[in-house]
């Protein structure tokens, strides 16, 4: 979980604890609001960037599975992971 | 820098040369390159994937992007019942997706620039319900909706949204208007003249202004409606 784990800890600093992966994202339950979760998708771009992939946060195949990759942790950094495997 | 979709001709090329007469870093977007005093990418804007790699490579060489301008669009007139399928496809494609996909790929950028401006462009058949406009003003319509609700979305990160709605103005969009009707919509102007490509720069360039900031989620009317 490490590279999502991290930016969500830089993005909202110790007002949101204990991380792990099965925190919320968004929603009722979640610990960002939208444009906290767009700062966390450009964050995972330039971490994407940095590992030598591009990271797609609107595509059809992201958005088409049956669980959102943005409802938690766990699933934006299987989403996350998949396309740098994809992409190496 | 500031993208221009749409900037081979019309409005989006009027736009960009004004802004490039200003001392702006411009890129212009469009299915086909021309001469212009700016680079011009080849690229339609209703594929999502050509735009994106488009940002991808902005971002790649950390550009910073201050504004969108999302000129780019098609007319075709025809009355509702009589719009072939593949028409009233393409003029949604390049008017509504076209806008869509580049505010989607380039808001972004804005972002990381620390803000900036959206300016897309609607026109003043969505507010007359001009009849043989049906499917370009619904087109447009679906870019007010949108352009209202991405302000709201972008409003804290610093990007305003906007759109200008200009009426009959003297581009290849309006060729093949008589000028009867081109009478009698700009009577449906509040200022009953027809205005030019310059008066649409013109607000253009107050959007793009930094005393604009306050301004988002509206449309204006070139004439008034």
């Amino acid at each position: 979980m490490a590279e999502v784990l991290e930016e969500l800890q830089g993005l909202v600093g110790e007002a949101v604890a204990p991380l792990s992966p099965e925190t919320v994202l968004i929603g009722d339950r979640g610990v960002l609001d939208s444009m906290g979760l767009v700062e966390l998708c450009l964050r995972l771009e330039d971490r994407a960037a940095d590992i030598g992939f591009s990271f797609d946060w609107t595509s059809d195949s992201a958005m088409s599975q049956t669980r959102s990759m943005f409802s938690s942790v766990a699933s934006l950094q299987e989403e996350f992971s998949r396309q740098g495997a994809q992409e190496k | 820098m500031i993208i221009v979709t749409g900037a081979s001709r019309g409005i989006g090329r009027a736009v960009a040369d004004r802004l490039v007469s200003q001392g702006e870093e411009v890129l212009g977007l469009a299915r086909t390159s021309v001469s212009a005093d700016f680079e011009i990418l080849p690229i339609d804007v209703s594929s999502a994937e050509d735009v994106r790699e488009v940002a991808r490579s902005l971002r790649g060489r950390k550009t910073k992007v201050s504004a969108l301008i999302n000129a780019a669009g098609i007319a075709a007139m025809n009355l509702a019942l009589m719009t072939p399928s593949g028409s009233a496809r393409k003029i949604v494609e390049t008017n509504l997706l076209g806008t869509i996909f580049s505010s989607q790929a380039f808001a972004p950028l804005i972002i990381r620039a620390g803000g900036g401006a959206i300016v897309n462009f609607s026109t003043i058949a969505v507010a007359l319900a001009l009849q043989g406009e049906a499917v370009y003003a619904a087109s447009k319509a679906g870019v007010e909706a949108f352009s209202r609700t991405l302000a709201r979305e972008l409003g804290s990160r610093g990007v305003t949204v906007n759109c200008v709605a200009p009426g009959p103005i003297q581009t290849d969009l309006i060729k093949g208007i008589s000028e009867r009707q081109l009478g009698t919509v700009i009577q449906g102007q509040i200022l009953r003249r027809q205005f030019t490509v310059a008066d649409v720069c013109d607000v253009v360039e107050v959007l793009l202004d930094a005393r604009s900031r306050s301004l988002t989620g509206h449309v204006l009317h070139i004439g008034g409606v």
